[in-house]
């Protein structure tokens, strides 16, 4: 699916000068429940509920028969992190997940830049080719990597590669981490070039210019003021890029295989092969804690600084 | 101001944006230029010209089965996410009330939450309530991650528009239903417009929920391209490929058109 920005609702509407006569908010309270209660039970029963109930799954004991009950027990966790083989595949999750969010900021950088300070017409452009892919299914973009990075002579780089004479012999990506990296990279790039370019678009251009007027050169104007002032979709960014990485199925499936193993690929195998529920279950409850934690760490940072700056 | 942009930072960051938007369209472009290659197998440079795999393609009776039961699951999906988000997101925009805050964050929590994961707790769930219905199982699936960006949209086109003119309106006599319907409706309809075509997208495209509760009878267009990726050499994946890509850049223009591409993401 075109998996697409995570972010916070225009938290409070403008604020508008008190009217006696508004019509929404002299609504009855009734009202607001009646509009919010359908989204929120189903939100409860088909996500709040299945959600908790699989986590807690994981503690659970599953019987030779397949069902799932006491006694409580740790014991999957201490398998998934007792095993070489798991703890190895949450490393190569980590991994992936940390060096496509790095290289997604290094990359995304300059194209946010150049979208926020350019003419309209280029903006347009470039946003165009930024956000469209997002609409694309993630399978169909997956395809056209592995189309590029197929080994042998097939692979459209290696033909690029070999056809230009810049290398003699074909050279291995697909079923790597590089390959993971690079599909990663772009399936989640726009999250981090989206609100990277809407923090830069909300400097104030009068903070450069005074930079400027106080003789700071444009480099030193970039590195004391620009990059400070962007931290805050920076952050966005990168936790976006990291969550869904970490949690991807298809980049990892399709263009890293076995040499590449994620953990949402063990989450697959756990419950649709091994039928092991509980440990599936763990595995999942693992990356969803790597996930909110990340999540809650951004979160907190970017309060902080806004309370920080109120003050 | 566009003289911001100069010296050696401009001459560092142009060239990378070129690179960047030539990384962003390669593996679509390859894959649309492989999807008339005349060839029994994937080759590049593409040799020839055909629309055979099109043809082939199309009279698939698999591709047809997916083909529909996507597009129906989508539309439902769709209808759903109206239904349920519409009125949540009026209640978080215009209404204050305790717990709001926490009231949005439950509706757009299915965002934060890793997609895959979320498809495993509902098949654990179908599963305990012995619910082997595999449409109902999927369309509740579906409404569940394409609810949140119709509350996100339809939240953002809320609190951009002027309530200004409804505090008018209702001056003017007119009463809360036909302010209603003749002010806020038309003034939030490219929002709506854009949710929807959201929704219908995010259903339409998504593999991470339907992995888990698809079946052989209902196989949507994602699972049907990622089966054949692992089992299928020839260009018809790319042919298929190319029609998803079609589709969506008629949407992307569509959004663009009723509501700007960008705020209807509410970046």
């Amino acid at each position: 699916m075109a998996a697409l920005p995570v972010q916070a609702l225009p938290a409070t509407p403008p604020a508008r000068a008190r009217n006696p006569l508004r019509v929404w908010p002299a609504l009855p309270q009734a009202a607001t429940t009646a509009l919010l209660l359908p989204s929120l039970a189903f939100l409860v029963m088909f996500f709040a509920f299945p959600a908790v109930g699989l986590l807690a799954c994981s503690v659970l004991t599953q019987a030779p028969d397949g069902t799932i009950g006491l006694p409580l027990t740790l014991e999957h966790y201490r398998h998934f992190f007792g095993t070489p083989l798991y703890s190895h595949v949450l490393l190569t999750t980590l991994r992936i997940s940390l060096v496509t969010t790095g290289v997604a900021m290094a990359l995304g950088y300059p194209v946010a830049l150049v979208m926020v300070r350019t003419n309209p017409l280029v903006n347009r452009i470039l946003t165009m080719v930024v956000i469209a892919p997002l609409i694309v299914s993630v399978v169909v973009r997956t395809y056209g990597w592995q189309l590029i990075l197929a080994n042998g002579k097939t692979g459209i780089l290696n033909w690029l590669l070999l056809t230009t004479g810049l290398m003699r012999s074909p050279v291995k990506l697909l079923y790597s981490e590089t390959a993971v990296v690079i599909g990663s990279l772009h399936v989640f790039y726009p999250m981090m070039v989206l609100p990277l370019a809407s923090a830069l678009g909300r400097i104030d251009p009068r903070i450069e210019d005074a930079a400027r007027t106080l003789g700071a050169t444009s480099w030193r104007i970039f590195r004391r003021v620009t990059v400070p002032l962007s931290l805050p979709g920076l952050a966005v960014g990168a936790t976006l890029v990291f969550s869904l990485t970490a949690g991807s199925f298809v980049t990892p499936a399709i263009l890293g295989g076995s040499s590449a193993q994620m953990l949402g690929m063990l989450v697959d195998q756990q419950i649709l092969v091994v039928y092991d529920w509980p440990f599936g279950a763990t595995v999942a409850t693992v990356l969803v804690t790597i996930v909110l934690a990340v999540n809650v760490v951004s979160f907190r940072v970017l309060n902080l600084r806004r309370t920080a700056r109120a003050a | 101001m566009s003289n911001r942009l100069s010296g050696p930072i401009a001459w560092l960051l142009f060239p990378v944006t070129a690179a960047m938007m030539f990384f962003i369209l390669a593996p679509l472009l390859v894959t649309v230029a492989i999807s008339f290659s005349d060839t029994p197998y994937v080759v590049f440079p593409p040799r020839g010209f055909t629309m055979n795999w099109y043809a082939k393609v199309l009279q698939d009776s698999d591709f047809q089965t997916s083909l529909s039961f996507s597009s129906l699951l989508a539309v439902g999906a769709t209808m759903g996410a109206l239904l349920l988000g519409v009125p949540a997101a009026f209640a978080v925009a215009r209404h204050q009330f305790p717990g709001r805050g926490a009231a949005a964050a439950m509706l757009l929590s299915p965002l934060v939450f890793p997609v895959l994961i979320t498809g495993v707790a509902l098949l654990q769930l179908f599963a305990t309530l012995r619910s082997d219905s595999t449409p109902l199982n999927m369309l509740i699936a579906h409404v569940l991650v394409t609810m949140p960006y119709v509350v996100r949209t339809v939240t953002a086109s809320l609190t951009l528009a002027d309530t200004n003119l409804e505090d008018a309106a209702r001056t003017l006599g007119a009463g809360r239903w036909r302010v209603f319907r003749r002010i806020t409706i038309p003034q939030i309809a490219p929002g709506l417009a854009a949710g929807a075509l959201f929704a219908f997208m995010v259903s339409f495209d998504n593999f991470p929920i339907s992995l888990w509760l698809a079946d052989a009878q209902h196989n949507p267009i994602p699972l049907l391209v990622f089966q054949m990726i692992g089992n299928v050499f020839e260009p018809s994946i790319a042919a298929i490929s190319t029609l998803m890509i079609l589709l969506a850049m008629v949407i992307v223009m569509a959004l663009e058109r009723v509501m700007g591409l960008r705020r209807a993401m509410a970046i």
